[in-house]
């Protein structure tokens, strides 16, 4: 009895108040979706963490003819130089911190270059000798790559030790910036649901005093009074939080899928991250609306 | 049944007390009549029998219960103990006569099936057979009245408050209300009705605790009571 009375009070309220059920739906869905969009790129940075740091190295490149650095002034890698590098990497003191060594001669560098470039006029012009050959070693751990630029740099025979890793977090810069970005959004826009939800509540609440008044008198206990604005705001922003997650999951799928075709190698995330982002909204969404009108009813619904 | 103890109640500092250190005993099963002019404080009474408000000074015992005493989350515990019913009838205009009765009852969580039992008979003891469906403004004064003294004792509070149940009904049908609430005082319900209509009140010949200025000036077994548009001259 006391569930089917609050779901028709639910439904009668949020019938009267339409367009402020409608305005938070809408205001939880963008802010929502803005919160999912943050989670989901920082689950991507930790996806292309997870996927890159396996496989970038350091390369430790051998001199050439025309290299600048000081441990190059003797001219091109020599072959005793060459052997000393590789026995250095293989030695038992840095063990610890290299995994694997492979060496790239300048053939195999010309064949990945033209590779990487495909498309590239210049590709032509490059020859063999041009490019260095190198060293390309695999970390333990890919935080310790000082350890191997200290103990190569001034090597003779190295011209330059060089961090792939310095790239990813490159780009790892920059999804974290529009991961804040959205992030701010999301803050800002979740300041304009929590506001807009205790308007609604307390309009609601103005439209129904006549009924809660006479709950009031006839000893209503607070819960019964009060649940049914409570769950109006929480329907409403779940309701938010559905579309949001659709929404997601659409730019997910078809733009992700876009996207992994065009870079194939990248690891992009796929819907089935939507599995920990879309409860996280759902949660988030209530948290709101209820915190939300919980506070209004204080101050608007004397009981 | 309602003892209030040298019981002040100020709303604003800077005006004279609402209620002055009354004292008052109401017994089980009484009918008490609270008369004065108006803004002798007759509802702030009956707002502070219900912890509608809480008095300045003094105690106010409902039930035994000092109502000063009764934490909020069981207030409505109280208020189930009361029924009360004031002049402008506040029935929900969108709800049938059956429908608001039985509001009162859905919302402190009885079943369809008490409230489906319960609700016609109320209606035939104030005297509205046969009118569950009809909307509020269906209905004369009178019974809207009916209606909102039916939704009070549908849970057979063991007091009735009334805030000039008359005061919006001709003299006829406010005889016809008085009835009503006669009886249910004498199914056992203590009711206490404020009202300054001196024709009723000494119709009724009920106690009478008159309140002037907030204060206790007369408190008579069947009483009279003389309105503030006869000469005070005329009592006694
Ligand atoms: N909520 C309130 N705030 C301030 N003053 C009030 C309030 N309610 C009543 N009063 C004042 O208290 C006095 C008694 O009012 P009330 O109890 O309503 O008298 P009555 O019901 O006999 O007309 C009046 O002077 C009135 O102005
Ligand atoms: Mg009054």
């Amino acid at each position: 009895m006391r569930f089917a009375f609050v779901l028709g009070e639910i439904a009668s309220g949020m019938r009267r108040n339409l367009v402020m059920v409608v305005s938070v739906v809408l205001v939880t869905f963008i802010s929502l979706t803005f919160v999912g969009a943050a989670g989901l790129l920082q689950l991507q940075i930790n996806q292309m963490k997870g996927y890159w740091y396996d496989r970038v190295q350091v390369a430790v490149f051998l001199c050439v003819e025309n290299s600048t650095s000081e441990s190059c002034a003797s001219g091109p890698v020599t072959d005793e130089q060459r052997s000393a590098i590789e026995a250095k990497l293989n030695s038992p003191e840095l063990s610890t911190y290299v995994d694997t060594v492979e060496y790239e001669s300048q053939d195999q560098a010309l064949v990945h270059f033209r590779e990487q470039l495909a498309n590239s006029p210049i590709v032509e012009a490059v020859t063999a000798d041009q490019l260095p050959e190198s060293f390309r070693v695999g970390l333990v751990d890919p935080e310790k790559y000082e350890v191997i630029s200290e103990a190569f740099s001034s090597e003779p025979g190295v011209d330059i030790v060089s961090d792939q890793r310095e790239y990813l977090e490159e780009i790892f810069g920059y999804i974290n910036i529009a991961s804040l970005v959205a992030l701010g959004i999301a803050v800002v826009m979740s300041v304009g649901a929590i506001l807009l939800v205790a308007t609604t509540i307390r309009l609601s609440a103005f439209s129904r005093r006549r009924e809660t008044g006479i709950m009031r008198l006839v000893g209503a206990s607070k819960a019964i009074i009060q649940l049914p604005f409570v769950l109006e705001g929480v329907i409403a922003a779940i309701l938010g939080a559905a579309i949001a997650s659709g929404t997601l999951w659409a730019v997910l799928r078809y733009g992700g899928e876009w996207l992994s075709r065009e870079y194939p190698q990248m690891g992009f995330i796929s819907t089935q991250e939507l599995l920990l982002v879309v409860p996280a909204l759902f949660l988030l969404g209530a948290l709101l609306a209820g915190a939300s009108s919980l506070l209004t009813l204080r101050r608007y619904l004397k009981v | 049944m309602i003892r209030f103890e040298q019981v002040t109640k100020v709303y604003d500092h800077k005006s004279k007390p609402a209620l002055d250190s009354v004292s008052l005993d109401v017994d089980r099963d009484e009918f008490v009549f609270l008369v004065g002019a108006s803004g002798s404080g007759k509802s702030t009474f009956i707002r502070l029998v219900l912890k509608e408000d809480r008095a300045t000074r003094g105690a106010v015992y409902v039930a035994g219960q000092n109502v000063a005493n009764i934490p909020s989350w069981r207030v409505p515990r109280l208020r189930r103990g009361i029924g009360v019913v004031f002049q402008d009838f506040r029935l929900l205009p969108n709800k049938s006569v059956f429908a608001n009765v039985a509001f009162a009852m859905q919302v402190i969580g009885k079943s369809r099936a008490v409230i489906r039992e319960t609700v016609p008979e109320v209606l035939k003891t104030v005297g509205l057979e046969g009118k569950n469906n009809r909307m509020p403004h269906e209905l004369s004064g009178g019974e809207q009245q009916r209606v909102a003294i039916a939704r009070a004792i549908v849970n057979k509070p063991g007091i009735l408050l009334a805030d000039e149940p008359t005061g919006n009904l001709d003299p006829t049908t406010s005889m016809g209300i008085m009835k009503v609430l006669d009886k249910i005082n004498q199914n056992g319900t203590t009711v206490v009705m404020a009202t300054h209509d001196d024709d009723i009140v000494n119709t009724m010949r009920k106690r009478v605790v008159e309140l002037r200025d907030g204060s206790v000036v007369r408190d008579d077994a069947q009483g009279i009571y003389i309105g503030e548009t006869t000469t005070t001259a005329a009592a006694g």
